[in-house]
C-alpha cells in the first residue's frame, strides 16, 4: 500500500455538488484570525499567493516540528493555483526509517462546493475514468475557534491518507489537512491541525 | 535437569500465553452476553450450540463467542500401532476431561480438532487413502480422483510470502471464558503426544448492545494505526459484521456429506467437515483513510449496494445473492467487484438442494460456516519458529481466517473467486493488490493450512482405530 502522499500532484478538479459544514460567521472567523500572525519570513510568500488569485489565503502562524510554512522554504513543496484560482500550499519533512511530517492548505475562491477528483481504474484492458469527490467520510461538524470545519478522512491526491478540515468563507471552500503517518498518530495529527486552525492568519490579497 | 525440546517449546509456549497477554483485556472490555444452554454434544466437531441471535438494522445476527485460541502441533508419537493407540486414548482423555461439565457453547466449551495431511500422510497413509472421502464434484470435473482434504494453495492475491504450513493437528477453542480458554490451552500444551507448533489468540463482540465494540476497545488499547477510525461498534476491524445468520452456513450444510460433494455419507468421517485456517494481516488506516464508505460498501458487498450511510450490517439474504453475471458486469462497468458478490457465485446454493440429513436447503443458502476472529497476533501468539513465522511482539490488527467447508476444492472455489476468478472460468484481470479488489487490498495473508475435521466419535487420532 502505497503510503507517501503524492505531494506534488496537484488534481485536476471540476465542482459537484456536495453537502458540507454550514457558512460560517465570516466577521468572526476574520476577528479571531486577525490575533495570531503570520511571521515575517513567511508573510511575504502567502502575500504573493494571495495577490496571485486575487482572493484572501490563511497564512498558518503555527505548524507542526520540524515544518515551517515558508513557502519556498526549505520544507515547501511549492504553492501551485489552477486556472479556476484554487491553490495548493504544502510543506514536508520525510526521512527513511523516520517518518514523515506533511501538511497541505488549499482554497478555492468563488467555490463552496467539495471538488471532484479523477480516479481511473483498469478493467481488464479498458481504462474506467470516475469522478469522486476529492474530500469524503465526513465527521461532525466541530468549532474551532471562529471557524466552523467539518473533519473528512478519507482524501484524494495530494491529501491521500491525510486527515483534512473544511470550513467554508465568504463562499470559499478553504482546508488544511495532515498526513498520518509515524511520527505522528491520528490523534496526534488531530491535534496538530486543531492548533493549526486556532492559528491560522488571513492574508487578503493587496494591490 | 535437562528438558527435552518438546518439554522446552511446551513449557515456553504456556508461559507466553498464560495470561500476561492483550488479550486479558478482553475480560475487562468485554461482557458475556446470555446464553442458552446446550441439551447434548453433537456429532460434528464445528457445531457450537446455544448461540444468542441479536436483530443489526434489521438483520439478524449471531453473537459469536468472546474468547478464541488456536493450538497447533506437530505429533511426537512413534508410527507402530501400540504408540499412535496410547496417544490416542491420551488425548481423548484430555479432551473428555476439558468438556466435562461445559456444554458445547460459548457460555462453555466450543472445541473442535482438526488434522492436517502430513498426519494422515504420516501414520495411516493406506487407511487415510481409503477413508478419507473422495470429493466427487471435483473429481469429476478433473477426471480423476480428488480427496477431500488437499494441501493448501497460495491464491492469486496472496504475497509470494506466504507459509502453507505443515501441521499435524490443529485445537480451536472458543468460549466466553477466558480462563475456560486458558486452561484448555494449558491442558493441550501438557500432553506429551504434542510439540506445539504455535498459539493463537483473538477475540470477537459486535457492539451489539449499543456500547463499544471489543475490537474497537482492543485496537485502541494495544495503540493499533487507524484504531481511531474504526465504528464505535463494529464486530470486526473492518467495519462489517460477518456473522448475520443468512451469511452463514446453517450448522450442518458444511458437513463432508450433506450437500453430496463428497461420498463420505455412510462412512468413516460421515459427520466431519473440512477446516481452513489462516491468519491475514489487515491494514486499518489503508482501509479506513484510502476507502470512503461508500467504496467500502461497492467493494465489500457489491458496487452499488444500498446501504444506510454508516450502516454495519448489510443484508446478505438469499435475494441479495450476487450472479456470475452481475460480477462480470460489474468489473466491466466500474474496474471494481464486490468482496461478498464475488464469492457468492461459488459459496450460494445455486437451487435448493436437499441435504443428506434431509434439510432443504433453498437456493441462493450460504454453505461456507464462518468462525473467524480478530486478533492482535503478530502473526501469532506464540511460535515455536519464530524466525520463520516472523513472530513480533508488537501487536497488529489482524483476522484468524477459519471457516468450515464441505472440502478443500469448495474452500479454493470461493478464495479464487473472491481474486476475481469465476466458477465458469473467467479470470477477472485484477493485479495484486488493486484498488478494485477493495477488501483485498487491505489484506495480507502470511499462513494457511487446510485440514480436516472428524465427527467426535474420531475426533483423536483419526483412523488410528482402524489399524490392525
Amino acid at each position: 500500500m502505497k503510503r507517501l502522499a503524492p505531494f506534488a500532484a496537484l488534481a485536476a478538479v471540476v465542482a459537484i455538488a456536495a453537502g458540507c459544514s454550514g457558512v460560517d460567521a465570516a466577521k468572526r472567523a476574520d476577528a479571531a484570525a486577525a490575533k495570531p500572525s503570520c511571521p515575517a519570513s513567511w508573510r511575504a510568500g502567502w502575500q504573493r499567493l494571495a495577490n496571485r488569485i486575487d482572493a484572501p489565503v490563511y497564512c498558518p502562524a503555527w505548524v507542526p516540528s520540524p515544518l515551517d510554512a515558508k513557502i519556498g522554504g526549505r520544507w515547501s513543496t511549492g504553492a501551485s493555483a489552477s486556472k479556476d484560482r484554487s491553490y495548493l500550499a504544502g510543506f514536508i519533512w520525510f526521512e527513511r526509517g523516520s517518518g514523515e511530517v506533511h501538511i497541505n492548505l488549499r482554497g478555492y475562491p468563488g467555490h463552496s462546493a467539495i471538488p471532484g477528483c479523477r480516479e481511473d481504474e483498469q478493467a481488464g484492458g479498458k481504462r474506467i475514468r470516475k469522478t469522486i469527490p476529492c474530500f469524503s467520510d465526513p465527521q461532525r461538524a466541530k468549532q474551532i475557534g471562529p471557524y466552523k470545519v467539518t473533519l473528512y478522512t478519507v482524501n484524494r491526491d495530494a491529501d491521500q491518507w491525510h486527515l483534512l478540515y473544511a470550513w467554508r468563507r465568504r463562499g470559499s471552500l478553504y482546508t488544511v489537512s495532515e498526513h498520518v503517518a509515524p511520527p505522528f498518530s491520528h490523534t496526534r495529527v488531530l491535534q496538530n491541525l486543531d492548533r493549526m486552525m486556532r492559528n491560522l492568519v488571513l492574508v487578503s490579497p493587496k494591490g | 535437569m535437562r528438558l527435552t525440546r518438546r518439554e522446552l517449546l511446551a513449557g515456553a509456549a504456556a508461559t507466553a500465553v498464560a495470561g500476561t497477554s492483550i488479550y486479558e483485556l478482553v475480560d475487562r472490555l468485554g461482557s458475556a452476553p446470555a446464553r442458552s444452554a446446550a441439551s447434548r454434544f453433537p456429532q460434528e466437531q464445528h457445531v457450537l450450540d446455544g448461540l444468542r441471535v441479536v436483530r443489526d438494522d434489521g438483520v439478524e445476527v449471531i453473537v459469536p463467542p468472546l474468547h478464541h485460541r488456536i493450538v497447533t502441533a506437530e505429533l511426537r508419537v512413534n508410527d507402530d500401532r501400540q504408540s499412535l493407540v496410547a496417544a490416542r486414548d491420551q488425548l481423548a482423555d484430555v479432551l473428555a476431561q476439558l468438556e466435562a461439565g461445559r456444554d458445547p457453547t460459548p457460555a462453555g466449551l466450543g472445541l473442535t480438532v482438526a488434522w492436517g495431511l502430513p498426519y494422515f500422510e504420516r501414520y495411516v497413509p493406506q487407511l487415510a487413502d481409503e477413508h478419507i472421502p473422495d470429493d466427487m464434484r471435483a473429481s469429476r470435473e478433473r477426471g480423476k480422483r480428488v480427496k477431500a482434504l488437499l494441501h493448501s494453495m497460495r491464491f492469486p492475491s496472496d504475497p509470494d510470502s506466504v507459509l502453507l504450513e505443515g501441521n499435524d493437528v490443529a485445537f480451536l477453542l472458543r468460549s466466553d471464558d477466558r480462563n475456560t480458554v486458558e486452561d484448555a490451552t494449558q491442558a493441550l500444551l501438557a500432553l506429551d503426544v504434542l510439540e506445539p507448533t504455535s498459539v493463537r489468540a483473538g477475540f470477537a463482540g459486535g457492539g451489539f448492545d449499543g456500547g463499544m465494540s471489543l475490537p474497537k476497545k482492543m485496537a485502541l488499547a494495544a495503540k493499533i494505526p487507524g484504531a481511531d477510525l474504526v465504528p464505535p461498534t463494529s464486530e470486526l476491524f473492518l467495519g462489517f459484521t460477518s456473522t448475520q445468520k443468512a451469511g452463514l452456513g446453517p450448522t450442518r450444510i458444511a458437513n463432508l456429506e450433506t450437500l453430496g460433494y463428497t461420498n463420505a455419507r455412510h462412512g468413516y468421517f460421515d459427520g466431519g467437515t473440512h477446516m481452513a485456517l489462516s491468519h491475514i494481516f489487515e491494514d486499518l488506516e489503508g482501509w479506513y483513510l484510502t476507502f470512503d464508505f461508500r467504496e467500502r460498501v461497492d467493494t465489500t458487498f457489491k458496487p452499488g449496494m444500498k446501504a444506510r450511510r454508516g450502516a454495519q450490517t448489510v443484508r446478505q439474504g438469499a435475494k441479495q445473492v450476487a450472479s456470475l453475471a452481475e460480477v462480470r458486469h460489474d468489473f466491466e462497468r466500474s474496474g471494481t467487484i464486490g468482496h461478498s458478490a464475488s464469492i457468492q457465485t461459488t459459496s450460494r446454493l445455486l437451487e435448493d438442494v436437499r441435504g443428506t440429513d434431509g434439510v432443504l436447503y433453498r437456493k441462493g443458502t450460504a454453505i461456507p460456516h464462518r468462525a473467524d476472529f480478530n486478533t492482535l497476533d503478530n502473526p501469532f501468539a506464540w511460535s515455536a519458529r519464530p524466525d520463520i513465522d516472523k513472530l513480533t511482539p508488537e501487536p497488529s490488527a489482524g483476522v484468524h481466517f477459519v471457516v468450515f467447508n464441505p472440502t478443500s476444492d469448495d474452500f479454493r472455489r470461493n478464495r479464487l473467486a473472491m481474486d476475481g476468478v469465476l466458477p465458469d472460468g473467467t479470470r477477472l484481470p485484477f493485479q495484486r493488490g488493486a484498488r478494485g479488489q477493495g477488501l483485498n487490498s487491505v489484506l495480507e495473508t502470511t499462513h494457511r493450512q487446510n485440514f480436516l475435521v472428524p465427527p467426535r466419535r474420531h475426533r483423536s487420532f483419526p483412523l488410528v482405530d482402524l489399524i490392525t
